[in-house]
């Protein structure tokens, strides 16, 4: 057990010190800041509500009620916005500003940008090793092949946990400087496809990120793949990529097949089972989605440890 | 005889339906440096490639220390250090990171035996620098100092002699020579260049399209006075005096169409002669080869080893 934490240690440690890492998170960084600023000038933030609430809400609603008779095409929005204000005076739940929390929920939209890292890195972690030659001396320990492969994969999980809790101290940061803090852990009211409901900002994150991750897993995992079956990092960052990219309208191409159920894309989003939308096919369930994730996962991981612990290492 | 440190039993590597290396069959003692010598592609590396199980072995074996390294791989592999074609380490580490990091992938290696070996190459002012910064020479120390961290028993070096100047050569030569006396760590070197491992080498074996020609001690080459020569005897009938030379000489020569060819001292040559003559052979011709065997053996594969 002590073996394995070390050789995890060594790949994590060897992401870190690279340069490329450090520009990945600047980026990151930049990005961040980028929408903070770009909510705030658009003004998205919301007016702050004071003691006599109710009173301000049901002012609000008057209002609104006022301008869609004036103006026909305002109907839809603000019928929705009269109604969570409705909601909010009824549940007695006080609308809290935009602060932190729902700009950490909003940038939920990033971890799409969490999952393109952490493809570069899955997809150069095998390969760069051979690009500098250095496979060799990793190869020639008293340590059997796959450990060194289970250890790389590990080190890959660990670097998007990281990157996850960067984006999200770094957003939850951001957003206390420029909106401020509404509280721990703030009781939000938001509409699902269930209605209007009333959610803790913490769950709500953890939501919004978690189904998110489904996708960035499966891509890194293909992406680690493709880096231990042709060693070579750009081709497997470059097809993790497109296909990431692509992977929805692949599945709408072939909506209409029938087999269409089974390619990835058709499972990695979770939410649809929540959601009006729905899946592809109707008779697809949660459980037949993790079904096939868990064996695209499988083929992934037994193609990539085949390849690694098999093949010989000879001069490129 | 000294232990054996690692042997090679019929060593043999396929690529497709093409024998890179046709068995393979030598050993190498303990506080020995072996020189492993042969023209560009003549398979070295790729013998290399299989005593460190980086390629898998198509027929035969390699033992080191006993322990085979095709099923018994992680004991045989634990008493090696090797460099396999170039000293390749992590660019954007120090030298120390890159020690430390396969420090962890060996049990037992303390902070005290990298002290050590990085002052036996000589490389204490630069271990904090990167290695993307190094110099060939500086790599190549480096990727000895990395070999060397586990205190292995046979240490493999893929022509560590490559790209450095006299003095890099040199020093090389220095630390071999020390592991391999003080140590007594088998060290296998390998090069294209006779010249250049000579003065280190105890044996010297020569590898050509795949195959051993020969292995040569460096030591008896340098001290022999009485070397032995090729010679070719035209004498009639053949085949007694091929029995005569078997019988009073213990030789084994080989007959063909009149003429019978063997190896044999020079100091030996007038005694074989009247042992013929006596023997009612006809002798017409006697032909003694001016260069020793082993001046041959470097003729042969000397205009190829440039390359
Ligand atoms: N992976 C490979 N596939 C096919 N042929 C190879 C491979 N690796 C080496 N060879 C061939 O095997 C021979 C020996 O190569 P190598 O061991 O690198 O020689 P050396 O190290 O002595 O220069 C060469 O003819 C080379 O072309
Ligand atoms: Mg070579």
């Amino acid at each position: 057990m002590g073996k394995i934490f070390s050789l995890v240690w060594n790949e994590v440690s060897k992401i870190f010190i690279q340069k490329s890492t450090w520009i990945m998170y600047i980026f990151l960084a930049l990005l961040v800041i980028a929408v903070a600023v770009i909510t705030t000038t658009t003004d998205m933030s919301g007016k702050e509500y004071g003691a006599d609430w109710k009173e301000e809400l049901r002012a609000e609603n008057e209002q609104l009620t006022e301008e869609m008779q004036e103006e026909e095409f305002l109907t839809e929005v603000n019928t929705q916005e009269i109604e969570m204000n409705q909601y909010h005076i009824d549940n007695d739940i006080k609308p809290v500003t935009y602060d932190a929390w729902q700009f950490v929920i909003d940038n939920a939209m990033l971890a799409s940008v969490i999952s393109l890292l952490t493809i570069i890195v899955a997809g150069g972690i095998v390969a760069n090793e051979f690009r500098w030659g250095t496979v060799k001396q990793l190869l020639i320990r008293p340590i059997p092949r796959s450990m060194i492969l289970l250890s790389k994969y590990i080190a890959v999980l660990i670097f998007a946990l990281i990157t996850l809790v960067l984006l999200l101290v770094l957003s939850w940061l951001t957003g206390a400087l420029v909106f401020g803090v509404a509280g721990s852990n703030p009781e939000l009211v938001v509409r699902n496809y269930e209605g209007i409901v009333s959610v803790s900002a913490i769950a709500e994150v953890a939501s919004g990120y978690g189904f998110k991750l489904v996708n960035l897993f499966m891509m890194a995992t293909f992406a680690f793949m493709i880096s231990s079956i042709f060693r070579n990092s750009a081709l497997a960052i470059g097809t993790a990529v497109f296909l990431m990219m692509a992977g929805t309208s692949i599945v709408q191409f072939f909506a209409d097949r029938e087999w269409s159920k089974y390619i990835l894309f058709a499972n990695t989003d979770l939410t649809v089972y929540d959601s009006q939308m729905g899946p592809v096919q109707e008779e697809m369930t949660m459980g037949f989605s993790i079904g096939v994730l868990a064996v695209y996962w499988i083929v992934f991981m037994v193609a990539s440890w085949l390849f690694f612990t098999k093949r010989d290492v000879a001069g490129q | 005889m000294a232990e054996t440190a690692m042997e090679l039993t019929g060593l043999t590597k396929k690529i497709g339906s093409k024998k890179i290396i046709k068995e393979l069959d030598f050993e190498i003692h303990k506080g020995e440096v072996f020189g492993f010598l042969g023209p560009n592609g003549a398979g070295k590396t790729t013998t290399i490639r299989m005593m460190v199980g980086l390629m898998g072995i198509t027929g035969g074996d390699v033992r080191i220390l006993g322990k085979s390294v095709k099923s018994d791989f992680k004991d045989a592999i634990r008493e090696v250090g090797a460099i396999v074609e170039n000293p390749e380490m992590y660019p954007f580490m120090t030298g120390m990171q890159n020690l430390k990091h396969f420090a962890r992938m060996s049990p037992g290696v303390t902070k005290e035996r990298i002290s050590q070996v990085i002052k036996l190459v000589g490389l204490e002012n630069a271990i904090k620098t990167k290695v993307g910064r190094y110099s060939l020479g500086m790599r190549q120390r480096l990727g000895i100092a990395q070999a060397l961290l586990h205190n292995p028993s046979v240490l493999i070096l893929d022509e560590p002699t490559n790209g450095l100047d006299p003095a890099g050569i040199r020093e090389i030569r220095k630390y071999i020579r020390k592991l391999a006396d003080e140590d007594n760590v088998a060290v296998i070197i390998s090069s294209h260049l006779l010249s250049e491992i000579e003065l280190m080498c105890d044996r010297i074996g020569v590898i050509k399209n795949g195959e051993l020609i020969g292995i040569q001690s460096v030591h008896e080459q340098q001290t022999e006075e009485d070397p032995v020569r090729e010679v070719r005897v035209e004498a009639d009938p053949a085949d007694s005096a091929l029995r005569v030379l078997k019988a009073h000489h213990g030789i084994e020569a080989a007959g063909d169409e009149g003429f019978i060819t063997f190896s044999a001292k020079k100091s030996l040559m007038p005694s074989i002669v009247a042992s013929l003559v006596s023997a009612d052979v006809l002798v017409y011709r006697v032909e003694v080869s001016s260069a020793s065997l082993e001046d041959k053996f470097f003729d042969l594969i000397g205009e190829n080893v440039i390359g």
